[in-house]
């Protein structure tokens, strides 16, 4: 008994750190003390923490791979070549670049994941519209919206999702068979919300002469780089088809760029390596671990059983009690540490009853839309904020204030109900 | 007189020629154009914020951007050029003495500081800088920054509505 409130007490320091950030501890640290407090405990037994670890390499791999591959192709200038590609396409009119933004960024958040759209895109994107002189605001809230709303289309489309297939199976099929359905409605649901809130900044247009043309000499290594995405793409979809692990791919596809990159002489190992944000290692290898614990405490498999138990008697609310608990739990502290608490407690279940099957979809909706409010949400948040002191107290800003914060329990509901309709 | 206006992302040209048919040319026409910063921390925010991009590393001067902050830098002074040049190309054709002023920070702010430094007996401000959507008249019509500058101007102010 004393022990299970030891390791709960561990488990709940380390999320509140995280979610408070007390002195500015990184997220990375505050994960590692918790993981070193559990194995200390002896919750966690030093080759239970390896067997754990070493279980996760696809993860690492995944991630390791996808930044990589992600840092060259904006360094080829892929990010800003597209924006400018949509800019062309629409043709001056603001409204239709908006459609074109909510477009390159579900083609990238598909294929290359979330982060790449949130914290690459954005800022290609911000570059382009500052230059064409339109308002900036409501282009990077559809990147940083899309990031989130497209990530489930593909298993790959957010890290999240190979980590809760990793830990429960599952592969193309199934994933598509609960989770497109809901990603092309709430991404069309996103887009029509944003083209209705910010109709009014969205009537001037702008001059074809302004938009950023691609200097000569980087084209054939622009042209060269955007086919191996394309590849990287494909193998992807054929990867998670066929039960290949995507680390292969992933790390197969980072190495490729850097072969190309070498061969075309823009290679810089300085720069490549300060974008890679290595502390996110020690931060789901800290997670990995202190949810191991609450794990051995069987705390999880309670959780699991409290569920099933829902489930039994209901399944559409097991469903939208799943997506929306996941989607509040990664809003408040992270998806990483929620994810893993939902795979640990779906698992001890075991996930015969294809009802049980429809669960795991539902964390995986509620983990990967959830951030939309907090992660990137902050900087929504923050945003908000933002459009409310520049509106001053005019009435019209706060019902933007209030659909936009609508917006997600909306996408969250309908998604909810469509995966208990596939179970 | 020295007349400060306040030119927004869009429309120079034309709030020049407002004030050309309320002053007359022969005036020291000092056009400001200030880059709202605001959505650009917000953005500095997520690109070095807990979600994983590290800041530049020490020992580089931060002063200077590199990758997507020097992008976004130039795209900005490119379209501040772009913005100015509008303006004084009717205030030249106008008449008027034209003097350019560029800043970045919070425009409402700037605009005040500004018109106090220069001497100013008269700023101009557009009543908002919104769509089509904005009303003409009724609270609503008059934006934030426009509304702090009545406020706050430490003299006249000649407030341009959208026709």
């Amino acid at each position: 008994m004393a022990r299970t409130l030891l390791g709960a007490s561990i488990f709940g320091a380390t999320l509140l750190a995280i979610m408070v950030r007390p002195y500015r501890i990184p997220e990375a640290a505050a994960a590692a003390v918790g993981a070193l407090a559990m194995m200390a405990a002896g919750i966690v037994a030093p080759a239970d923490a390896v067997g754990v670890l070493a279980g996760q390499l696809n993860v690492y791999g995944f991630f390791l791979g996808l930044m990589t591959i992600s840092a060259i192709a904006d360094q080829a200038g892929v990010f800003t070549a597209l924006a400018g590609g949509a800019g062309r396409w629409a043709g001056g009119s603001s409204r239709r670049l908006l459609v074109g933004t909510f477009a390159i960024g579900t083609v990238i958040t598909a294929f290359l994941s979330n982060d790449a759209t949130a914290l690459i895109l954005t800022p290609a994107v911000f570059a382009l519209v500052t230059r064409l002189r339109l308002p900036v605001l409501p282009y990077m809230f559809a990147c940083t919206f899309i990031a989130d709303t497209a990530s489930f289309l593909l298993p790959v489309s957010n890290p999240i999702n190979i980590l809760i297939q990793d830990g429960l199976g599952g592969g193309l099929l199934p994933f598509l068979r609960y989770l497109l359905l809901p990603a092309l409605l709430c991404i069309g649901l996103n887009l029509g919300a944003f083209l209705y809130l910010f109709r009014a900044d969205l009537r001037q247009g702008y001059l074809l002469a302004d938009l950023p043309s691609t200097e000569p000499s980087h084209r054939p290594y622009l042209r060269a780089t955007l086919a191996v995405l394309g590849i990287i793409a494909v193998a992807f979809v054929l990867a998670t088809s066929l039960g290949v692990p995507v680390a292969w791919v992933a790390l197969g596809g980072a190495a490729g760029l850097l072969v190309l990159s070498a061969v075309h002489r823009r290679l810089g190992w300085g720069r490549l390596r300060r974008e890679i944000s290595w502390s996110l290692f020690v931060f789901i290898s800290g997670m990995f671990l202190v949810v191991r614990g609450v794990e051995n405490l069987g705390l999880t498999r309670s959780f699991g059983t409290a569920l099933v138990d829902l489930a039994g008697r209901s399944p559409l609310r097991a469903s939208l009690l799943t997506a929306g608990g996941s989607a509040l739990g990664a809003n408040l502290i992270n998806n990483v540490p929620m994810a893993l608490v939902m795979v640990s407690a779906l698992r001890s279940i075991g996930t015969t009853p294809s009802s049980h099957q429809g669960l795991i979809y539902a964390a995986m909706f509620g983990c990967d839309l959830g951030p939309n409010l907090t992660t990137v949400g902050s900087l929504a948040t923050m945003l908000w904020l933002l459009i409310l002191r520049r509106k001053g107290l005019e009435v019209s800003s706060v019902q933007y204030f209030k659909l936009g914060i609508a917006l997600v329990p909306v996408m969250l509901l309908l998604g909810g109900v469509l995966i208990w309709l596939r179970s | 007189m020295n007349i400060l206006c306040a030119v927004g992302i869009r429309g120079g040209g034309e709030l020049v020629r407002r004030v050309l048919e309320v002053t007359g040319p022969d005036h020291d026409l000092h056009l400001l154009h200030v880059t709202d910063a605001g959505p650009r921390h917000a953005l500095e925010h997520l690109l070095h914020g807990p979600r994983h991009r590290p800041p530049p590393p020490p020992g580089r001067d931060p002063s200077l951007p590199t990758g997507p902050e020097r992008r976004i830098t130039e795209a900005e002074e490119r379209a501040t050029a772009a913005i100015l040049d509008e303006a004084r190309r009717e205030a030249e054709r106008a008449g008027f003495r034209c003097h350019l002023h560029a800043a970045s920070g919070r425009p409402e702010q700037l605009v005040v500081a500004r018109a106090e430094e220069l001497g100013c007996q008269l700023a101009v401000i557009r009543a908002s800088e919104g769509g089509a959507g904005t009303p003409r008249l009724g609270p609503a019509s008059v934006g934030h920054t426009a509304r702090f500058v009545l406020d706050h101007a430490p003299c006249d102010v000649l407030l341009v509505r959208s026709r």
